[in-house]
Order: structure tokens, then C-alpha cells, then sequence
């Protein structure tokens, strides 16, 4: 009895206690002798945000961990690694094909470029890459489905046989053609993978959008003399976009093997430094020295992985239906 | 029921006749986008003059206004001439005559993956959802997250030096799987009966030859399985949790159902709605055959040709494959609106 009583008053205490602290635990060598690790972990519990907590499994966070890896690798490429990008993808080297030493750490790639080095810039070409195309998917595939599911009718049912037969060509090859027509710099490819998906996002939000028109707030903006374009975008998009955020990260993934993929076929930008134009070129020695093409492959994978446990995670945390 | 069901797919199929015109004019479309000269590219530019140029234009068609152009175009493709390929491994062979020959090495390497994949992975699906949060479902969401996340030309290289180096170094250099091609250079042809190779040497009673093409196919099967296992086992896997929070569930299990026909009867009918969509895309996804795993493995189907006329630029077998593509994409469109209607009879009624 004593006891709970105890707990109790050590649980009020706590109540604003966690949040003041939090800003010391940054500081390091910083300890305060009246907070134990017991009631460190009972602030830790009572976290006031619901999101948050069902966001903080351990999937999640290895997604989040990974994600946050490549992005400290992209943004400080230049200390990581002692080659500029010119040296790694422009001016021919000593010793092509090497075996790691002690100034190639992972061995050398065709040309003498440094493989170590082309991994940590690779990663800046990944999540540009990723986040350019996902943007014009998403803002058109928005737009078209907003305004397709709004007016119902001929309009959408055209536009979605339209969206059908596109989703269901293969993209890699519809790629392949429109980077022989246009040419094989970065920024067409972008936005063909761009264009290409945005069937998936219209028919997404449209789904959502037609279960959102049902409400009667709709009808009541629509009685107060809204017009369309503010219905549309000011009362029936913001409630009709969660499950948009959750295939955001997977697709950006997607779209990162996508690219790689591009890449291994040989028809990439070949003045970037990506992933799958190491893994083509490691092709030839794939018997003899098997790291040559393993090393990106493996940050393929694992920057996909990451994006793929977010999204999921996401998905799972702002799903009304699972039960946490 | 089975009047409107019969009505709703006599709908459908009188929709695909317009839509293969529009997709005849879109193709088209696509050719006169690319800047490339069909007579020029036949010739080399350095040695031959403007005349022969000139003279292959005007048999090809090319100085005539678009519009007859579009009606030879359209002329040809229902009398089944859709060009003669001049570049690559396909050099004077008709389009049509290529693709006949290649097709079926596509559907050999394809059937396997395609017929096994789904199976797999509905039932890991299934497990790993009706086990949640247990050790099987954390191995199954291993697996298939690392199948799809990995990308598919690396599954390849793996399978290729665990087949060829670590392989024969673990037992001594005896057994080994050959990596690249179809077939053991060294081997000829078994008779073209039907251009199924497995089927010719089995008709021309080559058993050598049989096992030669079967252990070449072992390593890109593998490939492809994992890749699409990885695939269905998330959608299903997702579906069916879904599926499973449902009150249709509850009353099952509430009345008495065993475990396994609640999920088998009850629960999986209705996850497989999606599911049924993936797995249809992966029929159409073996028709239309993979340009990455056939590169991999240097097995001569129709991905690996689609990307050598790519990068060729050879004209009309590009015209001729996009043709081609578009016209699997709409049966399979098709197919699969009737096979929706057949697992899920509410939505003519919409």
C-alpha cells in the first residue's frame, strides 16, 4: 500500500518531469543523481503522443536508423571519403580492378574508380533520385485523382481505363523506349519514372476520394455555395490523403530499384554515380572478385529495406483497423 | 447471375476492338517519335549512296502523307506482316518469324515461376497472418522483405556464383550449374517440332539434351520464383490481416469453425481479391518475359531481345514487340475483369 502510494507520488512528479530533462540528456557528461532508471522508463511510457508510440517498433526504427545512415552518408560524402567525384567518375585511375588496400579500402572498380567512394556518393544519387520522381508522381497523380473521382461520370471512368492499360505495362520497358527517344540524362529519366507512376497514385486517392464525398460536410459546404475547386482541395483532400503518405516511402523504393535497374541495363546517365552502373560493370569479374558488384547491391537492398520498413510502419501506425 | 455475367463479359470484349486500334494508332505515334530513319539505319552511312537510301524509302512507305502511312501501318498488321528486323542477333528474319521463334523460349523459362510462385507464397501468406508476431511470421516477413527489397539482378549474380564457385569448391569440383545460356555451347538443336525446346527434345527423344536445357533453366527459375514470392507473400500477408479483424471472422469463429477452415474458407476468399490481381499480373508479367533476369543469364528470350532491339535501335522489331505488349496487356485486362466477377460476384451489380 505504501508502496503504490509511492509510485503514485514518483508518477506525479514525473508528469512534466521527462519533457524538462529531455533538453540535458543532450548535453554529454550531464547526470542528475534523482533520476533513476526507474523512473526514466515511466516517463518513457507515458508519452502523451499516441502516434508516436505506434510508430516505435522495432521494425520502424531499424527503417528509420537505416534511412537515417544513407542520409548522413549522402550529406557528408566529401569527409567520409578522400576522392572528389572527379577523381571517381571522370579522371581514369592507376589500378583498375584492384584488390582492397589500404587507399582503396574496398578495392577498385573498371578505370581505377574507388568503389568505397562511389558507394557513399552513390547514395546521394539514390535519394534524389527517389524523392524527384516520387514528386511529380504524387502532385499529378493528386490532381487527376481529385479531380476525376469528383466529377465522376465519363471523365473518370475514360481516365481510369486509360490509368489500367498504363499500370499494366511493364515500366522498365516503356522506360527503356522513352530514354532512347529523349536521351539519358538523369533529369528525363526522373521524369518519365515520374510520369509513370502517377496512375498508381491517381487511382489511390481516388478510392479515398470517393468514400470522402459520401459525408455530409461536403454536402453542406456545397449547400453554403463552395465552389468545386475549394471542396475539392480544401475539405475533401486533406481527409482522403493518409493512405497516400503510407505508399510514399515503399514507393519511393521502388522507384530506387527502378533506377538501378536502368542503370544495370546500361542505359543511364553515365556522368552520375549510381549504384546499378557499378553492379553492370562488376558483371565481368563477377567470378573471381564477387565484391566488386556485391557492395553496391547490398546498399541497394539495404536503402530500399529502409524504405520499405518506414512505409510499411507508417502504414501500420496510421491504419485505423490494426490493433495495437 | 450467369446472364449478367455472361452480358458483362460480352461488354468487355466488344470494348477491347476500339481499344486495339487506339493502341495500333498509339504505336504508331511512338514510331514516328523516334528520330530514327528506317532506311538510313538499314544501310551504312559511309559507304552506300542516297540512291539505295532513297529507293529502300519508297518501298518501305516512307514518303507517303502520315495518313497512308497509318493505313498501311494498320493494312499490314491484320495481314500479319509487321516488318523484317535488319540488326542483331535477328537479322533477316520477319518480325512475326523472330517472335515465334523467341516467345516460346520465353514462356519455357517463365511457366515454372509463374505456376509455383503463386502457390508458395499464398500459403507463407496465409501462415505468416495467421500467426502474427510469432517466430514463423517474423521469418516469412524476413524473407520476403529481403526478396523484394534486394533487387532482382543481384538475387541473380548470388545464385550465380553460389551455382558456379561456391558450388563446385564445396564439393570438390564435381557438380556445378552452368550460368549463362540455354544451352552447353557444344550441344546442336533437337528438331523444331514446336519451338518449346523442352518439348523438341523430348519428342526427338534426346534425353541429354533434356537435362542440359533443364539444369540451364534451374538458376533463372530460382531467380524469378524468389522474386515474386516475395511479392504475393506481402500483399496476401497484408490482405489477409485485414481480412482477419473482420466480424464475418468472428462470428465463424464464434460458431465453431475450426481455426483452419475459418482461414481457409471464410477468410481467404475474401483476401484473395487483391491477391488474385498480382497473381494475373504475373501471368501477363511471363508473356511479357524480363529483360533483366534473361540479360543476368544470357538466355536469348524475349526481354533479352527487347533490350538488344533498344539499344540497336532496329525499327520494326520494336513496333512489332510494343504491338505485341499491348495486346497481352489488354487480353490480360480483360482476363482479369472476368476472373474479379467470378471471385467476387458483387461488383456487376455496381
Amino acid at each position: 500500500m505504501e508502496e503504490t502510494q509511492e509510485i503514485i507520488n514518483t508518477e506525479i512528479e514525473l508528469k512534466g518531469k521527462f519533457k524538462r530533462m529531455l533538453k540535458f540528456y543532450l548535453l554529454p557528461f550531464w547526470r542528475d543523481e534523482e533520476f533513476l532508471a526507474k523512473e526514466y522508463e515511466l516517463g518513457k511510457i507515458k508519452s502523451k503522443r499516441k502516434l508516436f508510440s505506434r510508430l516505435y517498433t522495432p521494425l520502424t526504427i531499424i527503417g528509420v536508423l537505416i534511412l537515417l545512415f544513407i542520409a548522413i552518408c549522402a550529406v557528408y560524402a566529401s569527409w567520409l571519403t578522400p576522392y572528389s567525384i572527379y577523381d571517381l567518375n571522370a579522371r581514369p585511375g592507376t589500378d583498375p580492378f584492384a584488390f582492397p588496400s589500404a587507399e582503396h579500402p574496398l578495392g577498385t572498380t573498371i578505370l581505377g574508380w574507388d568503389i568505397y567512394g562511389r558507394l557513399i556518393y552513390g547514395c546521394r544519387t539514390a535519394l534524389t533520385a527517389g524523392l524527384q520522381a516520387i514528386t511529380i508522381s504524387v502532385i499529378g497523380g493528386i490532381i487527376i485523382g481529385v479531380i476525376s473521382a469528383y466529377f465522376g461520370g465519363k471523365i473518370d471512368s475514360i481516365i481510369m481505363r486509360i490509368f489500367d492499360i498504363l499500370i499494366a505495362f511493364p515500366t522498365l520497358i516503356l522506360v527503356l523506349i522513352f530514354v532512347n527517344l529523349y536521351g539519358s540524362e538523369l533529369s528525363n529519366i526522373l521524369t518519365v519514372y515520374g510520369v509513370l507512376g502517377i496512375p498508381n497514385y491517381a487511382r489511390l486517392v481516388r478510392s479515398s476520394v470517393l468514400q470522402v464525398k459520401e459525408n455530409l460536410y461536403i454536402n453542406a459546404a456545397k449547400t453554403s455555395g463552395s465552389d468545386n475547386f475549394r471542396i475539392m482541395f480544401s475539405h475533401i483532400l486533406p481527409n482522403a490523403i493518409s493512405p497516400l503518405i503510407a505508399s510514399v516511402f515503399s514507393a519511393i523504393g521502388f522507384t530506387i530499384l527502378g533506377i538501378s535497374a536502368l542503370a544495370f541495363l546500361g542505359f543511364s546517365d553515365s556522368s552520375i554515380i549510381d549504384w546499378g552502373t557499378d553492379i553492370n560493370v562488376g558483371r565481368t569479374r563477377l567470378f573471381t572478385k564477387p565484391w566488386i558488384s556485391l557492395w553496391p547491391g547490398i546498399f541497394v537492398g539495404v536503402t530500399v529495406l529502409g524504405f520499405m520498413l518506414v512505409g510499411d510502419g507508417i502504414r501500420d501506425a496510421l491504419d485505423p483497423k490494426s490493433k495495437k | 447471375m450467369a446472364q449478367n455475367m455472361i452480358k458483362y463479359i460480352i461488354k468487355r470484349i466488344l470494348l477491347m476492338i476500339p481499344m486495339l486500334f487506339l493502341l495500333l494508332i498509339i504505336t504508331w505515334i511512338l514510331s514516328r517519335l523516334m528520330s530514327i530513319d528506317p532506311a538510313a539505319n538499314m544501310f551504312d552511312p559511309f559507304t552506300t549512296d542516297q540512291a539505295t537510301v532513297d529507293a529502300m524509302r519508297r518501298k518501305l512507305g516512307l514518303d507517303q502523307p502520315w495518313f497512308i502511312q497509318l493505313a498501311i501501318y494498320i493494312k499490314n498488321f491484320f495481314l500479319g506482316d509487321l516488318g523484317q528486323s535488319y540488326l542483331g542477333r535477328s537479322q533477316g528474319y520477319q518480325v512475326t518469324e523472330y517472335l515465334g521463334l523467341i516467345i516460346p523460349r520465353t514462356v519455357e523459362l517463365m511457366i515454372v515461376p509463374t505456376i509455383l510462385a503463386p502457390i508458395i507464397a499464398v500459403k507463407l501468406g496465409v501462415t505468416s497472418a495467421a500467426k502474427k508476431d510469432k517466430p514463423a511470421d517474423t521469418i516469412i516477413r524476413g524473407i520476403a522483405v529481403a526478396g523484394s527489397a534486394l533487387p532482382s539482378f543481384l538475387i541473380g549474380m548470388l545464385l550465380m556464383y553460389f551455382g558456379s564457385v561456391i558450388l563446385p569448391a564445396l564439393t570438390g569440383g564435381e557438380i556445378f550449374i552452368p550460368t549463362i545460356g540455354n544451352k552447353d555451347p557444344t550441344f546442336d538443336d533437337p528438331t523444331p517440332f514446336t519451338n518449346f525446346r523442352i518439348i523438341d527434345c523430348i519428342l526427338s527423344n534426346r534425353p541429354d539434351l533434356l537435362l542440359d536445357t533443364l539444369i540451364h533453366l534451374i538458376l533463372p527459375w530460382l531467380t524469378l520464383t524468389i522474386v515474386s514470392l516475395a511479392g504475393i507473400t506481402r500483399v496476401t500477408r497484408s490482405t489477409m490481416l485485414d481480412v482477419l479483424q473482420e466480424d464475418y471472422v468472428r462470428t465463424a469463429r464464434a460458431k465453431g469453425c475450426s481455426e483452419s477452415s475459418v482461414i481457409s474458407k471464410h477468410a481467404l476468399r475474401n483476401a484473395m481479391i487483391p491477391t488474385s490481381t498480382v497473381i494475373v499480373a504475373g501471368f501477363r508479367n511471363a508473356l511479357i518475359g524480363s529483360v533483366i533476369v534473361e540479360r543476368i543469364f544470357n538466355y536469348i528470350g524475349l526481354g533479352f531481345t527487347t533490350w538488344e532491339a533498344i539499344l540497336y535501335s532496329d525499327y520494326w522489331m520494336i513496333l512489332g514487340i510494343i504491338l505485341y505488349f499491348g495486346i497481352i496487356v489488354l487480353a490480360s485486362n480483360l482476363i482479369s475483369d472476368v476472373l474479379y466477377t467470378i471471385i467476387d460476384p458483387r461488383i456487376i451489380y455496381k
